[in-house]
């Protein structure tokens, strides 16, 4: 199999190779034939990559230890999910996943755009074959992931450490990578277009979906990330300025950059060289951010290993990408002259402008931050570095200008402002900043920088719901409906502003979470067993330290009732797990009793002392850091919004009556919070102790009860789809009930099949059975490699049957015209608006 | 035409010494050395002023702590899996809660000051393990096959 592997990859470098060639050569001939052939090619390239990725996931599910990557990376009790997940673990498969990812999006964006954008084709197919063939001479030459054994195989691999079994850590890298390699293809249009001098808008339009498409996976790539440090790491914050994190947020910038800037040009002709080189810039970063994380250039706690062969191919790559980019630039400056000037400042052209210099500013600033330590080694051979605070001095002012313009932008009128109609504008965005700003004043919150990003959360705020407002009131005249309806119908009208405007929404969560960072209040102690401690208003007392094991770890837990005013509230189990294989590295199992105000966020420290039974621990108070994932919630909600094809909302606004609609809307917005919401439940419950609170509270008393426990869901609606084993909190008592009913079936010796049966029919329908039976996960999970395997199959058969067919057929793809016409025609119009 | 360009230059050179001029003093106070064990050996009291970065790995069975108390003591060296001889250690003392990642022979990066005596004092929150990033495995191998 790992023969078959490595020829697959070998084969996608030479039809890589053949792509851009031909490609290239074809456009230059005018010849049609040679450019199908590229494209062909292309796609061919597509289909070995999954032909490729079947083999690496069927390596891993299979456990084939001959292969060095999969023995590194995984191990044969590594649960199945994580066995899938482990192809993308390590630097070799991720490298490998890359090309996989850039094979897939590209081969789409070709096959979307290859009538619209003729011209443009033949060279966005080069160049993302230039960028395949650089990857893919990494796997096959440097970092082969299919790699054996020169001599015999080890029984078992090393298996995966046990923080990183975890469900963010799993989602997380794929979802940063499509973000990365999704801005490839922005990258690749920009570049056909300097090549071929078609420096009309027209190649924004191809392009301005995928960088919203990316950017939406970078930022959940970047929230999972965040989500995943604060409720696994234990250290009480989410973010710590490492060159890692800081890797994947500085495209980041330059993309939201992008996203705005291009409206300019759009509408109003200007900034082209500007876009131009934000999209190189942006994917230059991306590069380099997968430079600077695998290469071992800096200095991190969570660098990859350094390894200075893979540090000069990339270095030699990123400098080619430099100079024929911007060489490129340079050549075609003539054909970018902007064809309007700035008439005014107080225009939202001047806005966007000023809210791009930011953005740039603050990525070069990180990027300096991050790069501190290289450079200072280079300059006076002394190696110092920066930390947290220094960032967050800098970032702090950057992130309230930026809040400020994110009011101000969608106020300003394009062109020009009267002044009559600023002040029309302003007022009442303006009140709310105020009246905001005071109450907080009033709550004692220094003005420098809580109180002042507060304030201006309300001024965008105070801006969004009056763009809203006015352009409901509008629409509701124009077509006569209620405000609802017309709203909807303004957001289905002009998704992207008004997506757009969700999106600030969201950005004012998270910055509502991040001034909250302000009151952070932390406190570390040493409980005696009966000791209490008091933070804030929360007094917490230590009732003991319990040993548990479950087989596969050993479990030690506190047990802490949370009292508030002499009343216990909660109990929270802080633990320390000790995983099978990895006793040296004990796992943090953090206790959050989360609500919208505040977190109480406690850790245990290891190794807890189980003999005395005391307890040390760190507490933490996280004010309004839930407003941060929510936040990232109606960001995705704003992007899906303003991602959505053209005909889809109208055609479901249109075929629906009216009520349905909005109910539907309504409805979507508030299972994208619960959803949101359904991470609430962070805490880890302690292990079923046998024989204790049977009677209480239904611990499973054998193995069948508790897989049956883990079956069922609670339906009590407050915890989150939680199964009834977990869901122990105080105000639920649905599950003890549920609990209660399952003991008794089950003393009534009642069979799985029968128990289930009896819970569907109780509670009406299927809904409280746990999402993934593990039976019918781990079919379909098998199935996985053969199904994209056979994909890559027919895919390579489609398209050796395709070109060995006599091109007689060439002009049948007619009728398809008219609706690319009418697109044509919509995507004008709409912009004239 | 001059008069506008005077103008733009006036404004970016503004622009340009408040950017440096905060630069300066920020970066004066937020910088921090970045040393390796055997880099600051017999030499603390040219460090003692200064704060630190001391990267090291921790020797192998020399953390303790002291009974009821977040105190902790520790050594740390160079790697001696990297061809690095261990020239010496560095003892040092922490107050609060350690990392999962903190182990015997972990890598770890600490924050702080050396007192007179040549001892290290932690900072507080000063301990950064290395995170067991999936990426390492491939470094591990390294390690064990040489």
């Amino acid at each position: 199999m790992a023969s078959l592997g490595s020829f697959l990859l070998l084969a996608a470098f030479v039809t890589c190779s053949y792509a851009a060639v031909v490609s290239v050569v074809g456009a230059r001939r005018g010849s049609r034939r040679l450019i199908e052939s590229g494209i062909g090619a292309f796609y061919l390239v597509c289909a070995l990559m999954s032909c490729a990725s079947a083999v690496m996931i069927n390596a891993f599910l299979t456990g084939d230890f001959s292969i060095k990557y999969v023995a590194h990376s995984s191990d044969s009790v590594q649960p199945l999910f994580y066995k899938i997940t482990s192809y993308w673990g390590g630097l070799d498969g991720s490298i490998m996943f890359w090309v996989f990812l850039l094979s897939v999006f590209g081969a789409i964006a070709v096959y979307v755009n290859r009538e619209r954008y003729r011209e443009l084709i033949p060279y966005v197919v080069a160049t993302i074959s230039a960028v395949q063939m650089f990857f893919l001479y990494l796997t096959v030459v440097h970092k082969n992931p299919f790699s054996t054994f020169l001599t015999g195989a080890p029984p078992d691999g090393e298996g995966l450490s046990p923080l990183l079994q975890n469900f963010y850590m799993a989602i997380h890298p794929p979802s940063l990578y499509i973000g990365f390699v999704g801005m490839t293809i922005p990258f690749a249009f920009g570049i056909a277009a300097l090549i071929t001098g078609l420096l009309d808008d027209s190649w924004l339009r191809a392009v301005r979906r995928w960088t919203m498409f990316a950017w939406l996976f970078l930022s959940i790539g970047l929230f999972l990330g965040m989500i995943w440090a604060y409720e696994e790491l234990g250290w009480g914050g989410y973010w710590m300025w490492d060159p890692v994190e800081n890797a994947a947020l500085l495209p980041w910038f330059t993309a939201t950059a992008f996203l705005h800037s291009v409206m300019v040009q759009e509408r109003r002709s200007m900034l082209r060289v500007w876009n131009v080189t934000l999209v190189i810039t942006t994917f230059f970063l991306t590069i380099f951010g997968t430079f600077m994380t695998r290469s071992g250039v800096v200095q991190s706690v969570h660098a990859f290993g350094d390894d200075p062969m893979l540090a000069k191919l990339f270095t030699g790559f990123m400098v080619t990408i430099l100079t024929v980019s911007f060489g490129l630039v340079i050549y075609r400056l003539p054909l970018l002259k902007a064809r309007n000037e700035l008439d005014s400042w107080a225009s939202r052209e001047a806005a966007f402008l000023v809210n791009n210099w930011i953005l740039l500013f603050a990525a070069m600033f990180v990027l300096f931050g991050t790069m501190f330590p290289t450079l200072s080694e280079a300059v006076t051979g002394e190696r110092l570095t920066v930390a947290a605070p220094f960032f967050n001095k800098w970032m702090a002012p950057v992130g309230l200008a930026l809040l400020l313009l994110t009011g101000t932008g969608p106020l300003l009128a394009w062109r020009k402002s009267a002044l009559k109609n600023l002040r029309d504008q302003f007022l009442w965005p303006l009140t709310a900043a105020v009246v905001t700003g005071a109450g907080v004043m009033a709550l004692g919150i220094p003005l420098w920088a809580s109180g002042l990003c507060f304030a201006l959360c309300g001024y965008v705020v105070g801006t969004v719901v009056q763009e809203f407002w006015r352009g409901g009131k509008i629409r509701r005249k124009n077509t006569g409906t209620d405000m609802v309806t017309a709203i909807i119908g303004l957001v289905g009208r002009n998704k992207r502003r008004y997506g757009g405007y969700i999106v600030h929404v969201g950005v004012v969560l998270i910055c509502l979470g991040f001034a909250g960072t302000g009151q952070k209040k932390d406190l570390q102690v040493l409980l005696q067993p009966g000791q209490e401690a008091k933070l804030g208003r929360y007094v917490i007392r230590n009732d003991g330290v319990k040993v548990n094991d479950d087989g596969a770890k050993q479990t030690v837990t506190a047990y802490l009732p949370v009292f508030i005013n002499g009343k216990q509230v909660d109990t929270l189990y802080p633990a320390k797990w000790y995983f099978r294989k990895h006793e040296q590295e004990p796992t943090t199992e953090v206790a959050i009793r989360r609500t919208l105000a505040e977190d109480l966020y406690v850790v245990m420290a290891a190794p807890p002392e189980v003999k005395d039974q005391s307890a040390s621990l760190e507490i933490f108070i996280n004010p309004l850091v839930n407003w941060i994932w929510i936040g990232f919630g109606v960001i995705a909600l704003g992007t899906g919004i303003a991602l959505l094809p053209e005909r889809a909302y109208s055609f479901a606004v249109a075929r629906m009556p009216v009520e349905a609609a909005a109910t539907t809307t309504v409805a979507l917005m508030v299972a994208f919070i619960l959803l949101g919401g359904t991470t609430t439940f962070a805490q880890h419950m302690p292990g079923a102790a046998r024989d204790e609170n049977i009677q209480s509270s239904y611990y499973a008393r054998n193995d069948f009860e508790k897989q049956l426990q883990h079956e069922i869901v609670c339906t009590c609606g407050t915890c989150g789809h939680a199964n009834i084993g977990e869901c122990r909190k105080d105000p639920c008592g649905t599950s003890h009930l549920m609990r209660a009913e399952l003991a008794t079936l089950i003393d009534q010796k009642k069979t799985h099949d029968e128990i289930i049966q009896w819970f569907v029919t109780k509670y009406g329908d299927q809904r409280m059975l746990g999402a993934p039976i593990d039976k019918g996960f781990a079919r379909l999970a098998w199935l996985v490699p053969y199904l994209v395997g056979a994909s890559g199959a027919v895919m390579v058969g489609f398209a050796a049957v395709r070109w060995s067919r006599r091109p007689e057929h060439a002009a049948e793809a007619a009728p398809a015209v008219d609706a690319e016409i009418d697109e044509r025609i919509n995507d004008e119009l709409r912009d004239l608006d | 035409m001059t008069h506008r360009y005077i103008k733009i230059g006036v404004t970016a050179l503004v622009l340009g010494l408040a950017f440096s001029g905060m630069l300066w003093s920020t970066l004066r106070e937020g910088t921090e050395y970045f040393k390796n064990v055997d880099e600051v050996i017999g030499k603390h009291e040219e460090w003692q002023t200064k704060r630190v970065q001391l990267h090291g790995y921790v020797v192998p069975g020399t953390w303790v702590q002291r009974p009821n108390t977040l105190d902790y003591k520790f050594k740390v060296q160079n790697n001696p899996a990297r061809g690095v001889m261990p020239g010496g250690v560095v003892e040092a003392s922490y107050t609060g809660l350690l990392p999962d990642t903190f182990k015997d022979e972990a890598e770890v990066v600490l924050k702080g000051k050396f007192d007179s005596s040549g001892h290290f004092r932690v900072e507080k929150d000063g301990v950064m393990a290395k995170c067991p990033s999936k990426y390492e495995a491939a470094a591990k191998s390294a390690q064990a096959g040489s």
